[in-house]
């Protein structure tokens, strides 16, 4: 075989070596653009899968507002080791709260109610404003940090909830909130540290109904 | 002949017997290395993160060695290299970057040697052995709720960048941006990086303020720019006018917070995270192994209401 042949046969393997197997790859812009974007964390999806197969029976293991505030009252000490939940290494921590109670004022950014029969004072002070911060998502219980390799993947899934509560929560709870009216909720509270006013205590909710 | 043979023999038997042994009694005792790698000693509030967890490390009973990565993967690589080339037992790590820190990570872990993130995380959840981070992102959305509350939800206001290529810029910038993006009425007049330096951000704020001298606040990402910021705003006479707001919790800041010339910072926790991180690496060596992956450290918002909690770097005890 002469140095020619064996040149072009040389050639020709390697040629469908590189063929069989590609170095790399074309890819169309728009298809790799699609490709990343598909591959790309949706929290607006995580979420709402939590909040459709999860957040009802979550809504179930909630303490009583009832059994919290007067534990509150009686020793928020004891109540914070009893009820809440904290994240990581923070002074704060939360509580996830449910129960009902008779609207004692209506403002822009709350809505009052009193829990306690009979109650006139706020007790609950359910947040209608624009809503902020990791309260619903670390109150929950339902997401870990852990699980996300990039916590802005962690912080979308915060923002996410906030944006379901100010979308279906809110607009239903503002139809709902007239003095004197009776009020079933559920949601989160966020306590900075125990120099914090609980009395009332706020809370985002998560879920309400009209009694 | 036969000399010889005696004279090896003997040596070789006091070799054993007494050399030896003091060799193994020098190794029992010496103490384990911990290697502490942080991102870079330019920057005050990195150099009480590093040298805290050497201290707390030395205290637990460790020799301990603090490497400066100058904010260089390529150094920080080269230091892991280093270090498990060195026999350090385990890392105490503030990467340098995100995702390029990672590979560095699982070196260290396919050495054995457990590595603990500080501050900054990788992004990554089966490299390190824990990561302590500090949620900027977070604690920049309380700093943007008081903004609004504070400076209002018309205006104009400025914002200071850290450095463009450093994710804890952007992380904050977001935070920001999450809460006061949604009032219409508070319009950016200008935004400008100052490299978390405070010289640089003196001169940046000093150009802004001259650009749009109606500005209400300043948002600034670390509070090295926001004393740079308070200082073009002395010297200009508008430091009642615009609101200053940094992040850091640096102890000259939460000075001037108390004095009610600057608004608020985040305060982080290096202190807090420095020493956790060495402890858990004495957990480790001792034999635990179940740590939670990712650990946040909540960012706390100083104000000159509550700034009698703070001290540097920390709450007060």
């Amino acid at each position: 075989m002469n140095c020619a042949t064996k040149w072009s046969l040389g050639i020709a393997a390697i040629a469908c070596v590189c063929w069989r197997f590609p170095l790399f790859h074309l890819v169309p812009l728009k298809t790799a653009t699609a490709e990343k974007a598909a591959a790309a964390f949706d929290a607006a999806k995580a979420v709402e899968t939590y909040w459709t197969n999860q957040l009802p029976a979550a809504i179930g293991q909630a303490v009583n507002a009832d059994q919290l505030l007067t534990a509150i009252k009686a020793d928020p000490t004891s109540a914070k080791k009893k009820f809440s939940r904290s994240l990581g290494m923070g002074e704060s921590y939360l509580y996830f709260v449910a129960g009902s109670g008779r609207v004692v004022a209506v403002l822009d950014d709350e809505v009052s109610l009193a829990v306690t029969d009979g109650g006139t004072n706020p007790e609950i002070s359910l947040q209608t404003g624009l809503i902020f911060g990791n309260a619903l998502r670390d109150g929950l219980g339902g997401f870990n940090a852990s699980d996300y390799p990039n916590s802005q993947d962690f912080n979308d899934l915060a923002a996410a909830l906030n944006h379901l509560v100010e979308t279906r929560v809110l607009p239903k709870l503002r139809g709902q909130a007239k003095v004197g009216a009776n009020i079933s909720f559920a949601g989160c509270a966020e306590v900075d540290d125990e120099s914090t006013d609980l009395k009332p205590l706020k809370v985002i909710p998560l879920q309400t109904g009209a009694q | 002949m036969n000399r010889l043979h005696c004279l090896a023999a003997t040596l070789a038997a006091i070799w054993v017997s007494q050399i030896l042994p003091m060799h193994a009694a020098e190794s029992a005792t010496a103490k384990a290395k911990i290697a502490v790698v942080v991102s870079t000693l330019n920057n005050p509030w990195f150099v009480v993160l590093g040298e805290t967890a050497k201290a707390r490390a030395v205290e637990l009973g460790y020799d301990a060695t603090i490497f400066d990565s100058q904010n260089d993967t390529a150094k920080e690589a080269a230091h892991f290299e280093n270090l498990i080339a060195g026999g350090y037992k385990a890392v105490l790590f503030n990467p340098t970057d995100a995702n390029g820190s990672i590979a560095n990570v699982e070196k260290a872990k396919a050495a054995g040697v457990p590595v603990f993130c500080i501050d900054r995380e990788i992004n990554s959840t089966n490299a390190a052995t824990a990561q302590m981070l500090s949620d900027s992102y977070s604690g920049c959305v309380k700093l943007g709720q008081l903004f609004v509350k504070t400076v209002g939800k018309e205006g104009e206001y400025a914002e200071l960048l850290g450095i463009v290529g450093d994710n804890n810029t952007w992380n904050r910038s977001k935070g920001f941006h999450s809460v006061v993006d949604r009032f219409p009425g508070l319009k950016m007049a200008a935004q400008q990086s100052g490299e978390f330096d405070r010289a640089k951000g003196l001169e940046v704020m000093e150009s802004i303020l001259q650009a749009h001298p109606a500005i209400k606040g300043v948002f600034c990402g670390n509070d090295a720019m926001a004393m740079g910021a308070y200082q073009a705003l002395v010297t200009a006479g508008k430091d009642k006018q615009v609101k200053v707001f940094g992040f850091d919790g640096a102890d000259d800041v939460v000075k001037l917070i108390a004095e009610g010339k600057i608004v608020a910072t985040g305060m982080q926790f290096p202190k807090k995270m420095a020493q956790q991180s060495a402890e858990f690496a004495d957990q480790y060596l001792k034999g635990k192994r179940d740590f939670a992956q990712k650990i946040p450290v909540p960012v706390e918002i100083v104000t000159q209401e509550n700034v009698g909690k703070y001290g540097e770097y920390g709450r007060k005890p």
